[in-house]
């Protein structure tokens, strides 16, 4: 089984590395921590960086997940082959732009791009927004699944990951404690489907909430409450569609033995106990 | 007596208001709230204002003290003048120039300017300064005196000044549960000696060490630690010569009855426990 520690860095490609960079610093709030000449970095917690942006296609993306070592890299790379995914080892140039030690490429079963890499970097500079949105780091992502049923066997049984409630049949999946790092949503498409930043109160989603509609950034859904994971959140538009959110007071998950996953209608109060209703197409709109 | 219910700013005369606003922001980290011609204040914390610069003399430099209800405030005003001193009250241009409800000023016995405010204004946004100092409120201010022991008395007779410690004359006044909000030194002359803000903890305070020596700010006392307060400190000065430390850590006086005040010598390891060293009068 592969053991996923922590859902690290999102990679997004971008036509327009400049706007999506105006967009991470002065709307969502994130620390430019690296400015390269076709990629940048952005620092949201106390890891060197979480989410970065390159130029290139903006169906390009990855997400990734920390294992602990080398052995278990090598092992996962194994596993995934065996099972007939593609595995693409990452060259030493690659995981050094990565700030990895060592990492591997494959696409999940509905054809996301995943990396799992091992010692990622952390940085000794604590993370300073340059507005005050209050993010406390990078949280979890939301994937489209052409099969949500093929998708949640491949993250449960391959992986180490454990359903912690489903929205119909799309599963909220954990890794550690924390409600879910992983949320699978039916889709036509592949790709990320949002990108989730967590900040430090309720009040600092409604403060966002009101400076994204004062900048006009098109707010999806919120603000609101997930009865599942009972964190305020807000979702709102980003540079290529990409969906963004903000929560706080996700729950955690202290006893896996208890614990039991609970089902919710997969329809607008199954995503909002407010009343808030989405118009996020893999949410049911 | 008349009851202090907290510092609230400290209002400084300077001739260059550009340079001071710029050492408040880059240096010290505060957040500049409103720029006038003739004024600049910051904040650094809940409170709307805790440091003012004003195009002024130094003379007419101020510590602003908060007294709690109309009723408080009129008696102060009462007690003081029985006692021989004639507070000035504030016109309603003053009060809305320091967002009070109502302001009077006096000077202590060496001639520090003192001013009492009512209702001073607080704000709903918790502040977020252009630089990431770490700094958590203001928390302390020193005074130069040439008569501390007068300017003791006024301050535990009158109002509910205590004594925590001495260090030699040098006597730290408590208002609230830290050590203290106000200290006299033993001086040549009067003013403002340095002002104290504090930030989250010993990692930020040295991380601004370095920042302000790589800023080429003069650093004159420091890194050290406060015997009496047990805080952690560095002093620096301000283009006008003012000290300014950031503190963290330190001891409340948790228990009012049993604390007893102690006399340290006058040494410079009453100033600082770890051995820094100061150029500073006051310090050594």
């Amino acid at each position: 089984m592969i053991n996923l520690l922590d859902v690290s860095y999102v990679r997004l490609g971008t036509r327009d590395l400049e706007g999506a960079t105006r967009f991470a610093v002065d709307y969502l709030g994130l620390e430019i921590s690296e400015h390269g000449k076709a990629t940048i970095c952005f620092k949201s917690d106390a890891r060197e960086y979480t989410l970065c942006y390159f130029e290139g296609n903006p169906a390009d993306q990855a997400v990734a997940f920390e294992v602990r070592d080398k052995e278990d890299l090598d092992a996962a790379a194994s596993e995934l082959e065996r099972i007939g995914h593609a595995v693409r080892s990452g060259t030493d140039g690659e995981a050094a732009a990565r700030h990895v030690k060592g990492f591997i490429a494959f696409k999940d079963p509905s054809g996301n791009g995943i990396e799992l890499v091992y010692r990622p970097a952390h940085s000794g500079k604590r993370y300073r927004g340059s507005r005050d949105a209050g993010i406390t780091g990078f949280s979890h992502v939301g994937l489209c699944s052409t099969d949500v049923t093929r998708d949640e066997r491949f993250w449960t049984r391959v992986c180490n990951a454990r359903v912690s409630d489903r929205i119909g049949d799309a599963p909220l999946l954990r890794i550690d404690e924390v409600h879910h790092s992983i949320a699978l949503f039916p889709s036509d498409s592949t790709g990320i489907q949002h990108i989730n930043h967590q900040v430090e109160t309720g009040g600092d989603v409604m403060r966002s909430y009101h400076f994204l509609t004062e900048k006009s950034v098109p707010i999806t859904f919120g603000p609101g409450r997930h009865p599942s994971s009972s964190a305020r959140f807000l979702y709102f538009k980003g540079p290529d569609g990409m969906v963004f959110e903000y929560s706080s007071g996700v729950k955690s998950i202290a006893d896996e033995l208890l614990y039991r996953e609970r089902q919710f209608p997969f329809d607008h109060a199954g995503f909002c106990h407010w009343g808030a209703k989405p118009k996020i197409q893999q949410f049911g709109n | 007596m008349i009851a202090i219910d907290q510092l609230r700013y400290v209002r400084l005369g300077t001739h260059d208001l550009s340079g001071a606003v710029d050492f408040a922001e880059r240096v010290l980290g505060l957040q500049l709230v409103n720029r006038g011609e003739n004024t600049a204040y910051f904040r650094s914390d809940m409170r709307d204002r805790t440091l003012v610069f004003f195009l002024g003399e130094a003379t007419e430099s101020a510590v602003g003290f908060e007294i709690h209800g109309r009723a408080q405030f009129d008696a102060a005003i009462a007690e003081l003048s029985q006692h021989g001193i004639e507070a000035a009250i504030g016109t309603e241009q003053a009060c809305a120039a320091r967002n009070v409800r109502a302001l009077a000023s006096f000077r202590d016995p060496d001639g520090n300017m003192i001013e009492l405010v009512l209702r001073p204004l607080n704000s709903g946004w918790r502040p977020f300064p252009a630089r990431d100092a770490g700094i958590v409120g203001l928390q302390g201010v020193a005074l130069r005196s040439r008569n501390v022991p007068a300017c003791e008395a006024l301050w535990t007779t009158l109002f509910n000044g205590r004594v925590s410690d001495w260090a030699g004359e040098a006597a730290f006044l408590r208002f609230d549960q830290a050590h203290h909000r106000l200290a006299y030194y033993p001086s040549a002359g009067r003013g403002i000696l340095s002002i104290d803000f504090g930030v989250e903890n010993v990692d930020l305070l040295m991380r601004n060490k370095y920042f302000l020596q790589s800023a080429q700010v003069k650093i004159v006392h420091g890194p050290g630690r406060r015997p009496t307060s047990n805080q952690i400190f560095l002093t620096f000065a301000s283009p006008d010569e003012t000290l300014f430390s950031f503190v963290t850590e330190g001891d409340d006086i948790a228990d009012e009855t049993t604390h007893r005040p102690r006399q340290f010598p006058r040494t410079g390891s009453s100033f600082c426990a770890w051995g820094s060293e100061s150029d500073i009068r006051e310090f050594c």
